[in-house]
């Protein structure tokens, strides 16, 4: 309100003062006017010098007084720009052909977009920062400066290194057989056998694990021309869900700047599945439920659970 | 191929053969099992004409399943065994004046299928020179090839319809708890099936009749 | 809803009372590739295979009469097929008109556990040899060259000797008994191989 009657009060000294430059540039222009006609004819030339004279004088007044009341109404406009919030865009504001150009209109409702934009911006940042979702290094708000560094080392890791990782894992786990196929390119394939109880099949890209396929000990592994089968499902239900629960660990076990500990600890977690068929559930203590075998393993405890016992 | 068990249920006091394989297809049903076609598992027996050495010959034992449809599954007691095609019935007809089929040997079991997640269920009627015997119960659990691992599972799946009376780890696995299923072949099954058989045959021993 | 039923055979499958048409010869080693070459025109035009076979012949014998032969093979190219294990009734005697040996065959593929199986039937392993060579086609007609070598240590296929400077050539037809059209077949594709192999119709009991 009070900014409003400022506003109000600052218009009128506004007009005042347009009156007085308006008034001041009047007498100004008298002044050189009287100038450039130059003496008046007059009788004699003392009368003349002394009307000439007279009248300048008069007008070198009429300015004065004019500037006078000009810096006296200035005072009073004082400085309008300071007080308003926008600073001088807030001066679009004052634009009397609004309808024409609503400069401010739109102004205002970009500026609340982007306030909006940001909010939701951060929000969603603490979220993901929380979860550890993070299939990728490019899009970690918080390691944004580490970026060009993560990207190249994780994805384009030397083929020797990947070898050393999956043959130091493989030797970490002796019930645990671990094959190596380079099938197209550079990507490794896995064909993981656990003991006598399942054929794993685990699709790299460098040491990121992008897709697991989990299949029962005495089934095909191999299609009929001979090439791994990373496609087809296993036709047994428990190796089903297992491939489900065991595509749900890829997901949870999420470290991109550690490449090898999350694949470490994949296999970790999949060698719970060594006792498969011979542990019965932390929850209910049952071996079976709807013809099912415990298939969900904790992936801290590595306890088994039905998939409808686990919390 | 899985691992399999097959087991004698007994008769329920009271009730006819065919009752009791009713009410068994009924507790199956209300598990969830879904009934997938029929099933038979037949054998012969022979016995060596040419009994060349001192001790008595073995018997030849001629099996069919209907899950291995084009083979013949050859056996003897506790000796080699053979998968063959069906040629083989072809070649006893030819080697008859060396062994021969002991006439009213042949044992059948037929009945329906189900199936339950990864279990595969048989309900069968045992029957021998057309008269109804028996009933037996074969469970094959096909995710998993090493009797030894699941074989609590398997109780515990068998419990859940045969009742408390849950046969313990048949015999053909005790010698090879931990070892493989044999996993090409049906052998160990129809092992379980020729023993059940040569059981039912003998519990109904009838004079004149009994088992060579 | 009900499933379809498993196929039911009959207990006593199989298919019964096949006979092979047997027409015999030999070449020399010098001409094997000029028959080789013959055969290639004139039979049907599929790359000709090449095999490698040890065959072990058992023995049951009865308390009188013949003893029953039967015939194990298995392939040395192929360790993982089955087994191939044959039996061979005696040639049909009389019916000079006929153009070829013709006897009862019964074909059988078995598994591995074969050799110890005829052992416990009490069969028991007569002679043994090992047969290379190649076989062709024309139709039902199968013509087979090969060279027999004998096992210089019962049972070790790596170390054989050729029993002679010739090779074995066998065309034959398996057919349903009754079939006597298949023996001009025989014949006349016979009559197309002289002079460089002449086939004839031999009775194994005359080399006995």
């Amino acid at each position: 309100m009070a900014d409003v009657m400022n506003v109000g009060v600052n218009l009128e000294a506004f007009s005042q003062a347009i009156n007085a430059i308006q008034a001041l540039r009047s007498s100004v222009t008298r002044v050189f006017d009287s100038l450039k006609d130059g003496m008046k004819n007059k009788e004699t030339l003392e009368g003349r010098e002394k009307v000439f004279i007279t009248d300048f004088q008069d007008n070198l007044q009429a300015v004065n007084r004019d500037l006078t009341e000009l810096e006296r109404l200035s005072n009073l406009v004082g400085r309008p720009s300071e007080s308003h919030p926008l600073h001088n865009s807030g001066l679009l504001s004052l634009d009397p052909v609004q309808d024409k150009t609503p400069l401010y209109s739109q102004l205002l409702q970009a500026y609340k977009w982007s306030n909006k934009l940001q909010y939701h911006a951060g929000l969603a940042s603490s979220l993901l920062n929380q979860q550890s979702l993070k299939r990728s290094a490019n899009q970690i708000g918080a390691s944004a400066k580490r970026r060009p560094k993560v990207q190249p080392s994780t994805l384009v890791l030397p083929i020797q290194y990947v070898d050393d990782v999956i043959s130091r894992i493989g030797r970490m786990f002796p019930d645990m057989s671990i094959e190596l196929f380079r099938p197209n390119g550079t990507s490794a394939v896995l064909l993981v056998t656990l003991g006598k109880v399942l054929k794993a099949i685990v699709v790299m890209r460098s040491l990121f694990i992008d897709r697991t396929i989990v299949r029962g000990y005495h089934e095909n592994v191999y299609s009929e021309d001979g090439k791994l089968d990373i496609w087809s499902k296993s036709n047994y239900q428990v190796f089903q869900k297992v491939t489900d629960h065991a595509t749900t660990a890829l997901l949870h076990y999420q470290l991109p700047q550690m490449p090898d500990v999350v694949v470490r600890s994949f296999m970790t977690w999949l060698r719970s599945y060594t006792k498969l068929f011979q542990t019965p559930c932390q929850r209910c203590g049952k071996f079976l439920q709807d013809g099912l075998p415990p298939t969900w393993r904790d992936f801290r405890t590595l306890e088994a659970f039905h998939d409808t016992c686990r919390q | 191929m899985g691992v399999t068990c097959v087991c004698q249920v007994p008769v329920v006091e009271g009730k006819s053969v065919q009752q009791t394989v009713e009410q068994l297809h009924k507790r199956l049903e209300q598990l969830g099992a879904v009934k997938q076609g029929s099933f038979f598992v037949d054998c012969e027996t022979y016995h060596a004409t040419t009994n060349t050495g001192a001790q008595p010959s073995k018997l030849l034992y001629v099996m069919h399943n209907s899950e291995t449809p084009l083979s013949c599954l050859v056996l003897f007691d506790g000796g080699p065994t053979l998968a063959a095609d069906a040629n083989f019935d072809v070649l006893m007809v030819k080697l008859k004046s060396h062994f021969q089929n002991a006439k009213g040997h042949k044992v059948e079991s037929r009945g329906a299928r189900y199936r339950y997640a990864d279990f595969l269920i048989k309900v069968g009627t045992v029957t021998m020179s057309s008269s109804a015997r028996g009933i037996s119960v074969e469970v094959e659990y096909s995710a998993c090839v090493v009797p030894g691992d699941c074989w609590n599972l398997m109780k515990e799946f068998m419990q859940s319809f045969l009742g408390p009376s849950v046969p313990d780890l048949p015999s053909v696995f005790s010698s090879k708890a931990e070892g493989l299923f044999a996993p090409a072949d049906c052998m160990d099954t129809m092992n379980q099936y020729l023993e059940l058989f040569s059981k039912i045959r003998k519990q109904q021993v009838l004079p004149g009749s009994g088992v060579r | 809803m009900e499933a379809p039923p498993v196929t039911v055979m009959p207990v006593t499958g199989g298919t019964i009372n096949m006979m092979e048409y047997l027409l015999q010869g030999s070449v020399l080693d010098q001409s094997l590739d000029s028959l080789l070459h013959r055969l290639r025109g004139l039979c049907d035009n599929i790359e000709p295979e090449s095999f490698a076979d040890h065959e072990l012949v058992y023995l049951l014998k009865g308390r009188q009469g013949n003893p029953f032969i039967l015939r194990a093979r298995r392939s040395l190219a192929h360790p993982t097929a089955p087994w191939h294990l044959r039996y061979l009734g005696q040639p049909e005697v009389g019916d000079k008109s006929r153009h070829a040996l013709v006897r009862n065959c019964v074909d059988v593929a078995a598994s591995h556990s074969l050799p110890d199986f005829l052992n416990e039937m009490g069969f028991r392993m007569d002679h043994e040899f090992v047969a290379k060579g190649h076989i062709f086609r024309k139709g039902a007609l199968k013509v087979v060259v090969s060279k027999l070598s004998r096992a210089l240590v019962p049972g070790n296929t790596d170390n054989t000797e050729p029993l002679s400077l010739s090779y074995l050539v066998e065309l034959s037809v398996l057919a349903p008994a009754g079939q006597d059209t298949v023996s001009e077949d025989m014949r006349s594709f016979a009559e197309q191989l002289k002079p460089l192999v002449h086939l004839e119709k031999i009775d194994p009991k005359r080399l006995m």
